[in-house]
């Protein structure tokens, strides 16, 4: 095991930071857990973080504000971090720009001052969906290669990672680990939070939303919370082989006709039919789809055309493990898991929910 | 013995005789006599076990001395080691346990010897007897379990006739168990009776002779649910565990290969990607609100909700066609089989009979409970019916350019455009009976012998419109009335008088446009060719309807 250290770890609280928190401490480090709010650091398995060997250490904090809002004394213990881990990032779709900026980018400021002052090595989880709406494959060294974010959110990532590049340029010692879209357990499926494709999920198999504009050779890539938080975990603690790379967390991708074949094996799933974006029209849609199309899938329209594959030649150098291989079985894991705990397959509600459905993200 | 051991010598020294001589062997007598069975027609069965590494064949050598019938077979000590070997490593999982596996140990170790009784007692030692009976036990007694909790789903599926005879069935292996686990192992429950009268345990005997002997009127759920409760309680007495009254525990899963397909109201069921089942409106009801996982208690209760006042025996259809399975929760999946024989496995209906086949909303059904086997292969099911949603397409493309050239008096172009019209009416028809691949535009007509007679006068009316000429606006005119006479004519036949007449408006072709990508869907999950030109445009041209797309 590598020698014991201290990490402070942002977004501790969150689906990755509960989970590398977790293992850092698990592993004899120290972690300081920047929260922004009081109350546990639940893990995906639904159990609160039990520290030990390593000591965990809570810092009231926020990301937004000039200093994470850290108190004196708190500083100075942040100082004492050997590294950071920077996770603390809004992930929901279709929020106002402020808070993108506020959080992700102004964030990620803050956070790259604090390692700036004590040079302390910074792991930066960032999305591999910095790489915006184009096809193809995407490496993991490329960055700004001129492509259109799909929406405020990866543009925020992509501003906030090429913050930190360029703080690298200048002499920060700095590793990004890129995850893809954040989905449940490997072996169980098992997710504490249903956010990011999950919400997608539920309107399209309740048969909320029946016409969807997207093609079926369009390819979202899923990974397990579990696979994401061992390779960030690794960047911290094995950080002399990370330092300067970017790494690709990310697993097999599955095309819309792997989720319709998929879906179609559970009886009482709707399956929505995915035509030609071109012949699609919101307006079409009857009164009773529009408001989900509106608040859940036309968030996720963009991922419904994009054919782009995630190169993960440096992450699968580093940590020796090939991407996560899962295909159709993790995800038909993953809908189990969601019947099992009642996430899916109830009936429709009679209206449209009153509050947006929370779409989010990579 | 019904034979005495003098007999018995008397019998191999003869048999042996018509046998090639062998080396360093044993004989035993195997079966139903050596077990003190048995009866003057019984078998006799020898086995000889030769002192050999090698494979020796399975088929038994028959005989017959002294009007009996003797088989002989020959196994060498490798094999029975390897036999003894499989038994006790599969040991643990009774449910992959061969019977045959089980059967050739038991009468090995069972056997009476008659020569090379060291050998023979070299090779029982290979497997102690009260580890063979623990063995059995545990194999009579997941065979009980299995079929016990089948009886107790049947019954809450309201099949009360199949519930009792599988309730009748777990009695007897629950009873085989507790007979083996006090070494009464001989597998073929036909001596059970003799079993349970050396068993020592007169109470156990004539409960379980009580309850097989009784008999809960057909269709009586009140008597069926005493029987099995009674006998899950004699069962509980014998020590047989996992069966207690717990619908609860049964749950509804996943059959891998199993998917759904919804056209219209029409639910299309595919079974392992060969075939389609579909289902009637009440049917399909009780399919959509089928929650993967849920307990069959809950799973019976949201199909009621669906609206299905008695869904239990179309859940069981379910269930026998291999459509879904039920798992007992911490059990695995309920494979349940008649003593001594193999699970049943999905069971296949006749195909269906109904006529036309298919229509643009989905394959035609007997009625609303139906679960109708769809008589055509999956991949040309989807092909066909692919080819009559494009087919209609085609009519209306057709008839729309036979109005614009009337209008231009381009009398021609009018005639061919009309003959496209006709064609793609006839292949439309063809495609709802299920022919496909469909015969080249040039053979439509005479391949009309292929449909049943009532398409008869289709075929004349095609041949009148093939033939006819367009030379003024009142011929034209009529061409065009005869043309729609005819593909009324047509699609009342072939069941596509509710496809959406595509080009009247942009909420008809969309309309139009989603039938098509749903049938799509279905056909590019099963692989199936896209059958027109027509098909492939539309995708390549993103759906853009077509006067629209130059």
């Amino acid at each position: 095991m590598a020698d014991p250290m201290t990490v402070l770890v942002t977004g501790a609280s969150g689906f990755v930071g509960a989970e590398v928190t977790a293992r850092l401490t698990g592993a004899g480090h120290t972690v300081l857990a920047l929260l922004h709010r009081n109350g546990d650091i639940v893990r995906n398995s639904g159990r609160k973080v039990s520290p030990g060997p390593g000591t965990l250490t809570r810092l009231p904090g926020d990301v937004t504000r000039p200093g994470l809002a850290l108190t004196e004394d708190d500083r100075r213990l942040a100082a004492t971090a050997d590294r950071i881990v920077h996770c603390a990032a809004v992930t929901d779709f279709g929020l106002p720009d402020e808070r993108y900026e506020s959080i992700n980018v102004a964030g990620t400021r803050h956070v790259l001052d604090l390692a700036l002052a004590h040079r302390t090595p910074l792991v930066h989880v960032s999305t591999a969906y910095v790489c915006g709406e184009r096809d193809g494959v995407a490496l993991e060294d490329e960055l700004d290669v001129g492509q259109q974010p799909g929406n405020g959110y990866e543009k925020s990532k992509l501003t906030a990672e090429t913050m930190v590049r360029k703080a690298s340029a200048e002499g920060l010692p700095v590793t990004v680990v890129r995850p893809s879209i954040v989905t449940g357990a490997a072996r169980t499926g098992r997710s504490r939070d249903f956010k990011t494709v999950y919400p997608v999920l539920k309107t399209i198999t309740r048969g909320l939303v029946r016409t969807v504009p997207g093609h079926y050779d369009a390819a979202l890539d899923l990974v397990p919370v579990d696979h994401v938080a061992d390779l960030v975990t690794e960047a911290a603690t094995r950080f002399e082989d990370a330092e300067g790379l970017t790494l690709h967390a990310v697993g097999q991708v599955l095309t819309l006709r792997d989720f319709s074949d998929v879906l179609a094996e559970y009886p009482s799933f709707q399956v929505a039919r995915f035509v030609p974006p071109a012949t699609f029209s919101a307006s079409a849609l009857s009164d009773r789809e529009r408001p989900y199309y509106d608040r859940v899938i036309s968030l996720y329209d963009t991922y419904f055309r994009r054919r782009v594959r995630f190169d993960d030649s440096r992450a699968a150098a580093f940590s020796g493990r090939p991407a996560y291989a899962g295909g159709r079985p993790y995800l038909r894991r993953l809908l189990d898991h969601c019947l099992r705990v009642g996430y899916l397959g109830g009936p429709p509600p009679r209206e449209p929910a009153a509050n947006p459905t929370d779409g989010s993200t990579p | 013995m019904i034979l005495t051991e003098d007999q018995l010598q008397d019998l191999l020294d003869k048999s042996l005789a018509e046998l090639p001589p062998g080396g360093d062997r044993a004989v035993v007598l195997e079966g139903s006599i050596a077990e003190g069975f048995g009866n003057p027609s019984s078998d006799i069965d020898f086995l000889i076990v030769v002192r050999s590494e090698d494979d020796l064949p399975t088929m038994p050598s028959l005989l017959f001395v002294d009007g009996r019938r003797v088989e002989i077979r020959t196994r060498s000590v490798r094999q029975l080691a390897d036999q003894f070997d499989a038994l006790q490593k599969g040991a643990g999982r009774p449910g992959r346990l061969s019977e045959d596996l089980l059967n050739r140990c038991q009468r090995l170790l069972n056997s009476h010897p008659l020569r090379g009784h060291a050998l023979v007692d070299e090779v029982k030692a290979m497997l102690p007897a009260e580890r063979f009976a623990r063995i059995a036990a545990d194999w009579w007694a997941h065979q009980a379990r299995q079929s016990l909790r089948h009886a107790m789903a049947l019954l809450c599926l309201g099949e009360t006739d199949e519930a009792v005879d599988w309730t009748r069935a777990g009695l007897v292996q629950t009873v085989k168990s507790w007979a083996a686990g006090r070494n009464e192992t001989y597998l073929e429950p036909k001596w059970l009776s003799m079993q349970l009268d050396r068993a020592g345990r007169p109470d156990v005997r004539d409960r379980y002779w009580e309850l097989e002997a009784a008999a809960p009127a057909s269709g009586d759920p009140h008597a069926a649910r005493t029987h099995l409760t009674d006998c899950l309680a004699f069962a509980g007495e014998l020590g047989l565990t996992g069966v207690p009254w717990r619908p609860e525990r049964l749950t509804v899963e996943r059959v891998a290969g199993v998917t759904t397909w919804q056209t219209d109201a029409r639910v299309h069921v595919v079974r392992a990607r060969r075939e389609v089942f579909a289902l009637g409106e009440r049917a399909g009801a009780v399919w959509r609100s089928l929650v993967l996982g849920r307990p069959l208690p809950r799973v019976l209760a949201d199909a009621s909700g669906a609206g299905v006042a008695e869904p239990g025996p179309l859940l069981a259809a379910f269930v026998r066609y291999g459509l879904i399975r039920l798992a007992w929760k911490g059990g695995g999946t309920v494979t349940p089989a008649l003593p001594l024989a193999a699970p049943p496995g999905p069971v296949t209906p006749p195909p269906s009979t109904a006529q036309p086949l298919l229509s643009v909303r989905g394959a035609a059904v007997s009625g609303p409970e139906a679960i109708d086997l769809v008589p055509l292969p999956a991949e040309r099911f989807a092909a066909a019916t692919m080819a009559l949603v494009w087919s209609n397409v085609v009519v209306e493309n057709a008839v729309e350019d036979l109005t614009g050239a009337l209008q231009r008096g381009q009398w021609r172009v009018a005639e061919l455009t009309a003959r496209r019209a006709v064609h793609a009416a006839l292949r439309g028809l063809f495609s709802a009976y299920g022919v496909n691949p469909l015969p080249a535009d040039s053979d439509l007509v005479r391949r009309t012998d292929l449909l049943p007679p009532a398409t008869l006068p289709l075929r004349t009316r095609a041949e009148e419109l093939l033939r006819r000429a367009v030379d003024s606006p009142e011929s034209g005119d009529a061409l065009l009335a005869d043309l729609r006479d005819y593909i009324a004519l047509v699609r009342g036949t072939s069941g596509a008088e509710a496809f959406p007449l595509s080009f009247d408006s942009a909420d008809t072709w969309r309309a139009t446009l989603e039938l098509g990508y749903d049938w799509l869907r279905i056909g590019a999950y099963l692989d199936a060719a896209l059958p027109l030109e027509e098909a492939r445009d539309l995708l390549a041209s993103n759906g853009a309807q077509p006067h629209q797309a130059t």
